[in-house]
């Protein structure tokens, strides 16, 4: 059942409201984001926010015009957070079309016995597996809306002939999209991608293939890096492309490096995210909390550089993500820093043998296992108990979330993380420090007028304005 | 040509929001770019 919208402050008991922080007054949060001049005012249940200067604080927080401000809004914003959270359809299938990689990456979330020597999913299944979601996505979207199928690993150009015999199939149908090492993206491959408008994702950890290839090795312990030059080379012009880097002990101290390499490249967007502490292995390469943060950070502001010099954007797509879910929540395309996440309720994920879990983060913890698309009615899958125990998952549940004033900016990630790592869903996952850190950054990026400047121009293009002060 | 970096003139209070149809889809191992691909 979905949740009612609680109501906003100043409707909920018999109290007049008039003052923040009591009653039915606001629950104002003042957050010290590190910026010389400005504070942040946060009202963590409708994602309200204000920047105020240090030495105007009190007299802000308790005049009139911040009140009036947010009781305007509050409904408003409850609503939206709302919509957010328990009113969205899925629209997206991370599909695994095989098992099996030729690498063997220190942290991948898929179990090594799968990976060496898992199922492929046939052409034909392939094609009936796209009919159904098809069908499916017909009940759930609208006529002008198409549904995203990415195709995930495991590597999933090891079953080339299966994935472009869907993709020729159902070009028409869907948003086609594939996460690859690259080490099969050839001249051939690329142009049956390109043809058929698909975006391409490809994953590299670092400049140097030093350091890339401590965690890209194939399974005869060999790096790859090589590979995936050649594939960025090739790639240079396509405007639905993209890199993923995983941030471990690895890679930490040469993000910078890296970002540079990646703007070099002219690559649109990349993502750096942090790994996923779901399977013991990736805990041997975790980075520290506050480390992670700090060269993060640094990456952040070096792609700032290059952008005031060049004129040329590098998107950090994760922490473009962040800054979306401040200033423009709705439009944030990411669902992993939101609860509950996006798991098993904006998207899900099918493996080669028509399994059907939350998340490609929990392919290979059976437990999580809710059904199969071949035999199974996809709503029913979605309601049984272990997509429940996913879409379940709430930050007000869970400490210190249910206390913290930027739970709907960070969303407590992730659900597969904290049941493997930590022991329950009602656990946090294996960082926090490292969102606390983007928040406070993204708001002093806010207050120093810099927020375009980290995301794609034309970011705000149809929106409307809800808010300024 | 570098582009003119806006910058909000300082004032005692900075707020905006804005909003559009939700859409969020993706997990973050991926992210569809929505420009669409050239031909070439």
């Amino acid at each position: 059942m979905i949740s009612p919208i609680p109501p906003p402050a100043g409707h909920a008991a018999p109290s007049r409201g008039r003052l923040a922080g009591t009653g039915n007054g606001p629950a104002f949060s003042v957050i010290d984001i590190g910026h010389p001049r400005y504070m942040a005012v946060i009202e963590p249940d409708t994602a309200f926010w204000v920047l105020v200067r240090r030495e105007k604080l009190a007299e802000t927080l308790h005049g009139d015009r911040l009140l009036k401000a947010y009781r305007r809004k509050s409904r408003q914003f409850a609503e939206e957070i709302h919509h957010l959270r328990f009113g969205l359809k899925p629209s997206a299938v991370y599909f695994n079309p095989t098992g099996r990689c030729n690498l063997n990456c220190t942290y991948c979330y898929i179990p090594e016995d799968v990976r060496r020597g898992g199922p492929h999913m046939s052409p034909e299944k392939l094609i009936q597996a796209l009919g159904l979601l098809k069908a499916y996505f017909r009940t759930t979207l609208a006529k002008d809306e198409l549904p995203q199928i990415v195709f995930h690993g495991a590597e999933p150009l090891l079953n080339r002939e299966a994935v472009w015999a869907g993709i020729a199939r159902y070009r028409h149908d869907f948003r086609f999209g594939i996460q690859t090492n690259a080490t099969l993206l050839d001249d051939a491959a690329i142009e049956f991608l390109r043809a058929h408008d698909v975006s391409i994702g490809i994953s590299l950890d670092a400049a140097a293939p030093a350091v890339a290839d401590r965690t890209r090795r194939t399974w005869e312990g060999h790096g790859v890096y090589g590979q995936v030059v050649e594939a960025l080379e090739r790639l240079k012009g396509y405007p639905a492309w993209s890199v993923i880097a995983t941030l471990s002990t690895e890679n930490l101290r040469h993000l910078n490096p890296l970002v540079d390499f990646l703007h070099g490249h002219e690559v649109p967007t990349c993502l750096i995210n942090i790994l996923r502490c779901t399977l013991p292995r990736s805990r041997e390469v975790k980075p520290d909390d506050v480390q992670a943060a700090k060269y993060f950070i640094r990456a952040l502001q070096r792609t700032h550089e290059l952008y005031r010099a060049s004129g040329r954007k590098l998107i950090v797509g994760n922490f473009a993500n962040i800054l979306l879910a401040i200033a423009a929540p709705t439009a944030r395309v990411l669902m992993c820093d939101i609860s509950p996440c996006g798991g098993g309720r904006c998207f899900f994920a099918v493996a080669p043998d028509g399994d059907m879990f939350p998340c490609s983060e929990f392919i290979g913890l059976d437990r999580f296992r809710g059904g199969n698309l071949f035999r199974d009615d996809i709503p029913a899958v979605l309601e049984t108990e272990p997509f429940k125990l996913v879409t379940g998952r709430k930050v007000e549940d869970i400490v210190p979330c249910n206390r913290c004033a930027i739970r709907h900016f960070c969303g407590s990630p992730c659900p597969a993380e904290a049941h493997e790592m930590n022991g329950s869903m009602h656990c946090t996952g294996a960082f926090c420090e490292f969102y606390e850190e983007q928040v406070r950054f993204a708001f002093r990026l806010i207050a120093d007028g810099q927020l375009d400047d980290y995301l794609w121009d034309g970011w705000d293009r149809g929106m409307r304005e809800t808010f300024r002060m | 040509m570098k582009k003119a970096v806006k910058k909000e003139k300082e004032k005692d209070v900075v707020a905006c929001r804005k909003s559009c149809k939700a859409k969020g889809t993706g997990l973050s191992h991926y992210i569809l770019m929505d420009r669409k691909a050239k031909k070439s």
